[in-house]
């Protein structure tokens, strides 16, 4: 007997239809979702650039050289900046730093702010009330004031950069999963698991948790964009990531003020690579929303 | 006869008219020079600070004993002229300085200048027992530690009185850094404001923003100034300060420019002006001396022949630089090394050897491919400043040192130099005058505040006391070119080379002072004017 | 409503002081305090003078001391003294809070003029060509670093098109059209981005309401495109929209910081990064409390606005 489970309607993808869906997931997700799929096509430009960063790049990153401010050409695809390192170079290593940053930022806010959402719904009461205000005080302060006086605070450096970013992902993060835990929590299926005699802990895992993962997939794709611009705006500002890093954000702030006149092109590739990989993750996040949970769809 | 002689007149006096440079163009009165500055000044103070960016801004609104005459280029004993001082005089075989005060000066607030504020302005800086002011921050206390005591036996007359001889002291009253204070007006309020006796009263500072002068109509030097104002105005950002140039919207502007901007302004408007000279301000390294394994000569030469001069010329200066020793290379320095020996330096020969050289004495230091001498290089965590340190972690990688790169936040930098917490750091040191008393005390003597490298030598402290009281030009010359030899030898600090500034301006303003040796000497303005 | 209302007053002056605290132990963790920025510009570190001056500044006092002496400034309204520039840190916003304030009022004119228009047609038009179209370009001002924008622009309209305006602030009292050809370009770029936020909400809102059962009514009926029907969407969606734009301003502030340093304009947005790299407390502290409270205060109005609209708050329990 088939048992229509209640969560299915909260957090269910879309019904599925009578007969066999033709063509494989992927192929369904590209025709229904085509910004979506190209958003996730950006997604993995990026990371497989990230990881082979070592072979796609021409030159040193790091070497500087004689040429200087040479435009793009055979021998410098994207030119030089100031000191002679070849651009493309460093744009193709940056890409490595601009994702580690943006993944491990991510991965440690929403780890952090949903476990906290976690505990928050699911136990209630005065720990609810008092975690809350926590994460309304963390949110009442715009992202890049306080990434930017944490950076400030912290010092410019790898780690400091990763806490800075990550610490504003966190209320968002504890927001959303609380709101599914809440959801899910009164369903009946999680009372009778109690009843039966389930501990909290066992029940958390085994049923709450699997079924948050649609909204936090969500997050996370949707926070890693936030993360690489956050990242950018600091370097650009000098409290991000520091040398010899090449970091999109950065490459920005130095050369280009300076050099902006005379060399252009050390303005727009950097910003270019930021908007796309930023892009493309805002594109696959609606996407996923989208398909994981159509009442969220816009928000 | 007559007529001979008044056709050979005719012809001479052609002759003599001909030969004879066109009169100047007379100067016009009126116009706001509108000027862009380094940076915005941390407070309008000289006596309490140490950047470009406070002297040149306000300048404007004070008055010297005396300062370097703006139309020659080269400053030295020879250009001082009188400011607020009429006449001077030494004494006792340089070591009483006498001086005698204008007699017609009065402050902006309408007060009368006596010799009462200069003794109040030098006591205090001088940090005497009984100042009847005190700094809270005295960076320049060391150049006065030579006075004994300052007399003010009538308004108009002023004594140094001087331990030993020195003739370089009034070569340090010319600078910028020694503007003479009311003694009526609480040091304080001189944070924020400006009262001088100066070609202009201040007329608002709005910080981080501008600071706007007017003309002093009571200025003691009679049809003076030309301007009726002048505006340094600050952008953060460099291509609209481009922009604005080139607009009209300034007049000068290249302070802290490099020559890709100097480059940039003049394509867009090729009417713009360019004045490309030497300045006084370096590029060096701080080395460590109480950390191992720097406090190994080898180890500090190694560094110092991996680091390519002609390649740091062409990347972090962009072609624009002049090389030297621990004083301005001549011929724009007075005190420079010969430059056949400034060629010999360590750095400046051919790369490929000097980097094997490096490699040699690394390995006979313990160093090597299997155990790579790993460095941190400390900088501030300025653009101009990582440019420049990043070429050099990678000229120290080139030689198999393990660089990486460190960026100190402003606030910690001093702090982090004095405590001597930093392995090599990366350093630009701008001197306020081109002297030996000047440069050599406040960097290298034994235990001074900065003298970040923790370099002592006893030979160099004695040999620098003697040459500040050697009368002889020649001689003093030869003593000061022994301790630079010594400086650089024992590589106390790693001089990478000296930089050029920049000036770049419209056509219509004139008589705007550029000088080869300094930067900070030369925003009076009191003689500038606008052709509009 | 009543309790309703006093417990959203509740949280949020808790909010404020649980603010408070988190920004005061920040700027304590700054390696460096004032006095060694202080002693930076003069370029050396005397310890017995540096002892003496945080002695007169009051630094060397234990934290919590210096915390309440904080605390009672700020119920007195005194936004306390900027150690940088050693004059009292209002006289220094004062003539920059104009400045930010026309800013971020044209950048969210600007906002909802494109993004409620945009969002309105790409939910009639939902899936069809316009909608990507527009949904590819407000998505796209949403992933452009807000400098890297203001660059482009600088570099685009100041190199090519000769836009040039005024280096030093002109007032709008003083000469509009001056002041509007200087804030026209840097309100764009800002708006540009907070629009695409809006655009996006305003579409989900419309799409929700679009739904619902009598709308579909109305136009099986026929009444499709009647302005009853889109006028009653749009009544229904600007709730949400409101809720956005309250909630803009955070986002907003955060475009503000970098455009006014790229722009150039005396705000007082660049003002706290200014301040921020110098260390200088006690403007960090107050601006930053400063906009806290600004944030604080427009969220308790959105929901209070929200609380009077749903009548489900008003009515009954929430």
């Amino acid at each position: 007997m088939a048992q229509v489970r209640a969560f299915d309607v909260v957090t269910a993808p879309q019904i599925l239809p009578a007969e066999r869906p033709r063509g494989s997931t992927l192929g369904r997700f590209i025709r229904k979702k085509p910004l979506g799929a190209a958003g996730g096509f950006l997604v993995l430009v990026l990371v497989a650039t990230a990881l082979l960063a070592g072979v796609l790049a021409t030159h040193d990153p790091v070497r500087t050289s004689g040429t200087v401010l040479v435009a793009p050409g055979a021998d410098h695809w994207l030119g030089t900046d100031n000191l002679g390192r070849d651009l493309y170079s460093r744009i193709v290593h940056g890409s490595r730093i601009s994702l580690l940053v943006g993944l491990a930022s991510t991965l440690m806010g929403t780890v952090v702010g949903g476990l906290i959402g976690l505990l928050s719904g699911y136990a209630g009461g005065k720990t609810d009330l008092l975690s809350q205000r926590v994460m309304d005080i963390m949110q009442a302060l715009p992202i890049l004031v306080l990434a930017l006086v944490l950076a400030a605070a912290l010092g410019p450096s790898l780690t400091n950069a990763i806490v800075a970013i990550s610490i504003p992902i966190v209320p968002r993060a504890a927001r959303i999963i609380r709101a599914s835990v809440l959801a899910i929590r009164e369903l009946t299926y999680v009372e009778s698991a109690r009843a039966l005699g389930a501990r909290h802990v066992r029940v958390a895992l085994r049923h709450i948790l699997p079924n948050t993962m649609g909204p936090f997939i969500v997050l996370a794709t949707a926070q890693l964009g936030g993360s690489i611009l956050v990242e950018a705006a600091l370097s650009f500002l000098g409290l991000g990531i520091p040398e010899p890093y090449p970091s999109w954000g950065r490459m920005l702030s130095i050369a280009a003020a300076e050099y902006a006149e005379k060399a252009p092109w050390l303005v727009i590739w950097p910003g270019l690579a930021i908007s796309l990989a930023v892009f493309g993750t805002n594109l696959l996040g609606d996407a996923l929303r989208d398909t994981l949970d159509p009442r969220l769809r816009g928000s | 006869m007559r007529a001979i002689a008044l056709a050979l007149l005719l012809a001479a006096s052609l002759v003599v008219g001909l030969t004879l440079p066109a009169p100047a163009q007379a100067p016009k009165y009126g116009g706001v020079l509108t000027i862009h500055p380094l940076t915005a000044p941390p407070s309008l103070s000289p006596h309490e600070e140490s950047t470009i960016a406070t002297v040149q801004q306000v300048s404007a609104c004070y008055s010297n004993l005396v300062y370097f005459d703006p139309p020659k280029r080269q400053e030295s004993l020879e250009t001082v002229i009188p400011e607020l001082a009429e006449k001077w005089s030494w004494q006792d075989n340089y070591r009483n300085l006498v001086f005698l005060l204008r007699r017609d000066v009065k402050w902006h607030d309408g007060k009368p200048f006596t010799s009462r504020d200069v003794k109040h302005t030098f006591d205090m800086v001088r940090g005497a027992a009984d100042a009847d002011a005190k700094l809270r921050i005295n960076p320049r206390k060391l150049w006065y530690e030579n006075v004994e005591a300052i007399e003010a036996p009538d308004p108009h007359t002023v004594v140094f009185r001087l331990k030993r001889p020195q003739p370089s002291l009034l070569l340090l009253l010319a600078s910028g850094y020694s503007p003479i204070y009311p003694a009526h007006v609480p040091l304080a309020d001189l944070k924020t404001t400006c009262v001088g006796t100066g070609p202009y009263k201040l007329k608002e500072y709005r910080p981080g923003e501008f600071v706007e002068y007017v003309k002093n109509p009571d200025y003691f030097v009679k049809g003076r100034p030309y301007l009726d104002g002048v505006k340094w105005i600050y952008i953060k950002d460099r291509s609209t300060q481009i922009a604005a140039l080139q607009a009209g919207q300034l007049e000068v502007a290249g302070s802290g420019w490099n020559k890709a901007n100097a480059e940039t302004a003049k394509k867009g408007k090729p009417e713009l002006i360019v004045t490309e000279n030497d300045s006084n301000v370096n590029d060096n390294v701080l080395v460590n001396f109480k950390r191992a394994p720097l406090n190994d000569a080898r180890v500090r030469r190694a560094i110092n022949l991996a680091l390519d001069r002609k390649a740091y010329l062409v990347g972090p200066r962009l072609g624009a630089a002049t090389f030297g020793g621990a004083m301005q290379p001549r011929p724009t320095g007075v005190w420079g090394l010969p430059p056949a020996e400034v060629a010999t330096l360590p750095g400046m020969g051919d790369p490929v050897k000097q980097k094997a050289e490096a490699r040699t004495l690394l390995a006979a230091a313990g160093f090597g491919a299997g155990n790579p001498m790993k460095l941190t290089v400390s900088t501030r965590a300025l653009s101009i400043y990582v440019d420049t340190a990043s070429w050099m972690v990678d000229q120290l990688r080139q030689v198999g040192i393990d660089a990486v790169l460190e960026q100190i936040e402003t606030g910690v930098w001093h702090p982090k130099m004095t405590r001597l917490d930093f392995q090599v750091a990366l350093n630009l040191t701008g001197t306020a005058v081109d002297d030996p008393d000047a440069m050599l005390f406040e960097n290298f003597r034994c235990g001074s505040q900065r003298n970040f490298s923790g370099y002592c030598s006893e030979e160099i402290d004695r040999l620098m006391v003697e040459q500040s009281q050697t009368l002889d030009r020649a001689k003093r010359l030869r003593l000061v070119n022994e301790i630079d030899r010594k400086l650089q030898a024992d590589g106390a600090r790693l001089i990478l080379g000296w930089g050029k500034q920049y000036a770049v301006h419209w056509p219509r303003v004139k008589a705007y002072p550029q000088h080869e040796n300094s930067i900070f000497n030369v925003s009076r303005f009191q003689d500038t004017w606008l052709d509009k | 409503m009543r309790g309703y209302v006093t417990k959203r007053l509740l949280i949020a002056v808790v909010t404020l002081v649980g603010m408070s605290m988190v920004i005061f132990v920040l700027m304590r963790l700054a390696p460096g305090n004032i006095v060694d920025i202080l002693f930076e510009s003069a370029g050396y570190v005397d310890q017995a003078d540096k002892k003496q001056l945080e002695r007169e500044l009051g630094v060397d006092r234990p934290l919590v001391v210096q915390y309440a002496r904080w605390m009672g400034e700020v119920a007195r309204g005194d936004l306390g003294k900027s150690y940088r520039y050693d004059m009292p840190a209002w006289k220094i916003i004062k003539p920059r809070l104009p400045v930010t304030l026309e800013l971020a009022f044209l950048a969210l004119l600007f906002s909802i003029l494109l993004g409620v228009p945009f969002g309105v047609l790409s939910a009639a038009r939902q899936d069809r060509p316009l909608d990507y179209v527009l949904r590819v370009l407000s998505l796209a001002g949403l992933s452009m670093p807000a400098f890297w924008l203001g660059m482009i622009i600088i570099l685009v309209f100041v190199r090519s098109l000769g836009w040039m305006p005024s280096i030093t602030y002109v007032s709008p009292f003083v000469d509009l059209k001056a002041n509007l050809w200087q804030f026209a370009v840097p309100a764009l770029a800002v708006g540009y981005r907070s629009s695409a936020l809006i655009m996006r909400i305003t579409r989900s809102a419309m799409l929700e309401v679009l739904r619902e059962d009598y709308i579909r009514t109305a136009w099986a009926k026929g009444q499709r495109g009647t302005l009853v029907v889109w006028r009653h969407a749009l009544k229904n969606a600007s709730l949400p929209v409101i809720t956005v734009v309250g909630i803009e301003f955070a986002f907003l502030i955060g475009g503000l910081v970098v455009t006014e340093t790229v722009f150039n304009l005396p705000g007082v947005a660049r003002y706290l990064v200014d301040a921020i790299q110098l260390r200088d407390y006690p403007v960090v502290q107050n601006l930053t409390m400063f906009i806290a409270i600004v944030v604080v205060l427009a969220n308790l109005a959105v929901d209070l606005l929200y609380a009077w609209a749903d009548p489900r708050i008003k009515y009954g329990k929430a």
